[in-house]
């Protein structure tokens, strides 16, 4: 036993000793404008001129690039100081908090004390390429993955306003995460075990609901307020939380929104706005109601909602959802086409970066290059979340016997 | 019947004439003058200004606060009455236009006659606040009446080009005592290109039109032919005098390109193709300055009727000869001047680049020499289309290399918003003597949305031009007394990531069609029910 926690007491400090040592090697400075890893909403180097601007007396909300909260402002202008080397270590802890609250919930939902996946789950994590780039390029998506992880993890411990303060949090970063609410709640009114095997109705009533979304909600109201003092006015509402609707920026990422809207004609704009931001809410709830017996379950699918169609993805937001597929290995046996779904990933994974650089800073490629390569990327992130969706249901159904198929009606 | 009256019109327009030109050249309260500056550069070129100004005296800008009642009626002789009710209609207090076409060159060509040559054009206004109507409701009335005017596309120079540089511009007239301030505004447009349809409007505010006087030699076919034009209108108002209004030409030509001997001689027919046949009546002064050249010899046909201060005068009001067409003829072949043997003509040597491969990210690099053996402070203002952001971060400034700390000082920045602002950056630089300063600074190119491209998307956008304006004697107040002649930087061009045009629907169609799939496919899953169903080996088949 003493060997499996030390191999995790292992795992994390190394892992992250040599992202450190990685993060010195100007590997940063190559990466911190790479489109596919971060974004407008998530730049570091965009941050650093908004805290300048904070600290030259100049509102940065005022401007049209600053969309980060007012909490991470007043956090650097006051608390950390704004040199490189501060900010490196924060993301390794950010990453290795975010690595170690994921075992947790493994821990959690195998309710063991701790077991041989752990550090297989931790590396999963902090290995994985997805998350790890954005983490180099200094993306805040890190801090927010950090804080989904955090929320969920003292949500399977049922410490109640831990997780909702720290979900307060990551949707005040990340309005779009919204979504997580309804499973945390579920989850903080349940259990984590996996009950993907054996579904049944949610066991309590939904009114216990309602005191911890009036926690959560007391929260966002505590943070808006401290963002209203940290900012000084109430312009950082539009451009922090309504570039989320509004998408004023249309630099290119991974996601499905930026070349949808660059060539959407005026006058549907709105129309279509709307409609991007609704289709986000639409699966709340099918996805609570069909997996009320593991809330974890849905939302972790969530997740690879908001990975596939949230308005400012990076590569951190899908790679959290693939990184969590390491905390369900009950489901694996029952996935329709991996194989597809992987290569359909690899296959993206190749194309993001090389379209984006053709078209961009070699000009022999034009726009839809990339274009088509981040609708691949969207068919491999749809293909993941429709093959775990898939498994998560067909698990229930159990082994098939000889000449047995298993069918939707 | 329509014999008399014709008749009786012809009396009346007589005596209107007769009586129009009695009162110009009496103190009727117009005034009209009018002045061509001739001065051959040391690369072989030659610089011509034209300039002609009309006084109002007495007369007042009009108040803001008077907006909402019945205008004083306006009735001109020779002040330009189109240009008269736009001033009066926005209640303009001073008003600069500048359009121009070609890069100047500071280097060989100095300071120019008229200070605004920056390329493309270039609308500054001071208006007083107050009244039924904001400022910028009237700023924008006003860029759409001078559009009208002038055929040129100022309507286009909208808020998202509008900016206030309160540092590097200062009323250069008088601003009257109003209760409500007086506020700036100010735009470029440096893709405008000044041409023979701003010409024709042009000629029509003056008072004898091109038929006489020195505007006779106003040709378009030569003036757009030069390698450097354009022209401009200013109005000032001076408390003692009354209201100004100057409206010029500047051109740069070059005698050599046309030449077969490598002379540069110049006449007013191989500059103009035209000659002074007639004086303009109601100008009350009307001169030709040459600036004689001190180091080699020439002739000057036919020679001024006074000189002084190395400028050769000509007086077309004086009675007799009526100096047609000037020449100056050089007896030698025009040496090119090479090296860096010649004085600079200006304290300050400008570069600024565009750097980067990427369509995404940029550096804007400044390189300022100063000339000078003594440290110059300069004004700097950058304004910027939103297309470009700065990081203002990452402004650093080294001198010869060397990093340097306190270089710059009082800077203003406000920060561009997309769709509707530009940035404006100033910053006050000390330049110590005889060296290289360099800026620079990181920038992000925008994305923009398909309809907010031009129709040709792919040349890139003009960026307008930095302005430098040295402080004079280390004065650290901002004001008409300590701020030395603007100098502009040349424009630059920025490259911009395009999409493609042809397919608006086609990206609707995939995106939604990729969307409709992963939202069907999840859809269908949660809501179909899992069943298990035998299949024997006929069923197979």
């Amino acid at each position: 036993m003493s060997k499996l926690s030390s191999s995790l007491g292992f795992v994390v400090p190394a892992i992250s000793t040599c992202k450190f040592l990685a993060y010195l090697t100007g590997i940063p400075d190559i990466l911190i404008h790479d489109q596919q890893l971060i974004s407008p909403l998530t730049s570091y180097f965009r941050l650093q001129e908004g805290l300048y601007l904070f600290q030259n007396g100049i509102d940065p909300y005022d401007g049209g690039s600053f969309h980060h909260s007012p909490l991470l402002l007043a956090l650097f202008d006051t608390m950390i100081p704004t040199s490189r080397l501060v900010a490196y270590a924060l993301w390794c802890l950010c990453d290795a908090f975010a690595a170690l609250a994921l075992v947790k919930i493994w821990r959690s939902r195998q309710r063991v004390a701790q077991s041989s996946r752990d550090a297989l789950i931790a590396s999963a994590y902090l290995l994985n390429p997805y998350l790890l780039l954005p983490s180099l390029a200094l993306s805040t998506s890190t801090v927010d993955n950090a804080l989904t992880l955090l929320s969920l993890s003292y949500a399977c411990q049922g410490n109640a306003s831990a997780s909702l303060l720290l979900l307060a949090l990551l949707v005040h970063m990340s309005p779009s995460s919204i979504l997580i609410l309804a499973p945390i709640i579920l989850l903080l009114l349940s259990d984590p075990l996996s009950h993907l095997a054996s579904p049944k109705l949610f066991p309590t009533g939904l009114d216990r609901a309602v005191p911890l979304l009036f926690t959560f909600i007391i929260y966002m109201g505590v943070l808006t307020v401290a963002s209203c003092i940290a900012a000084g006015n109430l312009l950082w509402i539009s451009r922090s939380w309504g570039s989320n609707l509004m998408l004023p920026d249309l630099t290119p990422n991974p996601g499905m929104w930026w070349y949808f809207f660059t060539e959407m004609f005026d006058h549907f704009r709105p129309f279509f706005l709307m409609v991007f931001s609704v289709h986000l809410l639409i699966y709340i709830a099918p996805i609570c109601i069909k997996f009320q017996y593991d809330p974890l379950y849905a939302g972790f699918l969530l997740l690879g909602v908001l990975g596939t169609f949230k308005a400012y993805p990076t590569l951190a937001d899908p790679g959290l959802f693939l990184s969590m597929i390491a905390l369900f290995p009950e489901v694996y046996p029952y996935f329709r086409h991996p194989i597809v779904t992987a290569l359909l990933h690899i296959h993206s994974a190749l194309l993001l970066p090389l379209f984006n650089r053709l078209w961009l800073t070699q000009g022999t490629g034009n726009a839809n290059f990339f274009y088509a390569s981040t609708l691949v990327f969207a068919c491999s992130n749809g293909a993941a979340l429709i093959d775990c969706i898939w498994a998560g249901l067909r698990i229930a159904v159990g082994e098939a016997k000889e000449g047995d198929h298993v069918v939707q009606e | 019947m329509t014999r008399v009256p014709t008749f009786l019109l012809q009396v009346i327009a007589s005596f209107l004439a007769g009586s129009c030109l009695a009162q110009a050249s009496s103190s009727s309260g117009e005034e009209f003058s009018e002045e061509l500056q001739i001065r051959p550069l040391r690369d072989g070129r030659v610089a011509s200004t034209f300039s002609f100004r009309t006084f109002l005296h007495g007369a007042t800008p009009r108040s803001p606060e008077s907006l909402g009642s019945d205008d004083n009626s306006q009735h001109y002789h020779v002040f330009p009455l189109a240009l008269g009710q736009i001033l009066r209609e926005y209640a303009v207090t001073e008003l600069h236009l500048s359009m121009n076409a070609g890069k100047w060159n500071y280097d060989e060509w100095g300071y120019p006659g008229e200070l605004g040559v920056a390329t493309g054009a270039e609308l500054w206004a001071w208006m007083g606040e107050g009244g039924i109507s904001t400022v910028d409701e009237r700023w924008a009335g006003l860029r759409n009446a001078l559009s009208g005017l002038f055929c040129a596309s100022l309507a286009s120079m909208d808020e998202q080009r509008t900016t206030s540089p309160l540092m590097a511009f200062v009323p250069e007239g008088d601003l009257p005592n109003w209760p409500g301030p007086h506020l700036l505004r100010h735009a470029s447009l440096p893709s405008e290109h000044v041409c023979t349809e701003n010409l024709t409007p042009f000629l029509k505010l003056l008072p004898c039109k091109s038929l006489s006087g020195i505007a006779s030699l106003l040709n378009p076919h030569r003036l757009f032919d030069a390698d450097w034009h354009g022209m401009s209108v200013h109005v000032l108002w001076h408390a003692n005098k009354g209201v100004e209004v100057g409206l010029s030409f500047q051109l740069v030509s070059d005698p050599l390109r046309q030449s077969s001997s490598k002379r540069r001689d110049w006449s007013f027919q191989s500059l103009f193709d035209r000659s002074i046949d007639n004086r303009c009546p109601v100008a009350s002064s009307s001169t030709i300055n040459v600036k004689l050249p001190t180091e080699e010899a020439y002739s000057l046909e036919p020679s001024p009727s006074s000189s002084d201060d190395g400028i050769g005068r000509y007086n077309l009001n004086v009675e007799g000869h009526l100096p047609s067409d000037i020449a100056m003829r050089w007896p030698s072949e025009f040496q090119y001047p090479l090296g860096s043997a010649s004085v600079p003509l200006v304290p300050l040597a400008l570069q600024r680049t565009l750097t980067g491969a990427s369509q995404a990210n940029g550096h804007l690099a400044l390189r300022i020499q100063n000339r000078l053996n003594e440290e110059l402070r300069v004004v700097y203002l950058e304004t910027m289309p939103w297309l470009v952001q700065f990081y203002a971060h990452t402004l650093s400034a080294t001198v010869d290399g060397r990093k340097h700390a306190g270089l710059i000082s009082n800077v203003s920045y406000i920060p561009p918003l997309h769709h509707s602002r530009p940035t404006t950056f100033q910053a006050i630089l000390t330049l110590p003597p005889k060296s290289t300063v360099a800026l620079s600074m990181d920038v992000s190119k925008a994305f923009l949305r398909y309809t907010d491209h031009q129709p040709d998307a792919q040349r890139g956008w003009d960026l307008p031009s930095a302005i430098f304006v040295p402080l004079r004697n280390g004065s650290d107040r901002l004001d008409g007394h300590s701020l030395g002649q603007r100098i502009y930087t040349p424009t630059m061009l920025i490259d911009l990531a395009t999409p493609d045009f042809s397919m608006p629907y086609n990206v609707i169609i995939f995106t939604c069609t990729v969307m409709a799939f992963i939202f069907g496919s999840v859809f269908n899953l949660l809501t179909r029910k899992f069943v298990v169903v035998h299949l024997d080996d006929q069923h197979k088949e």
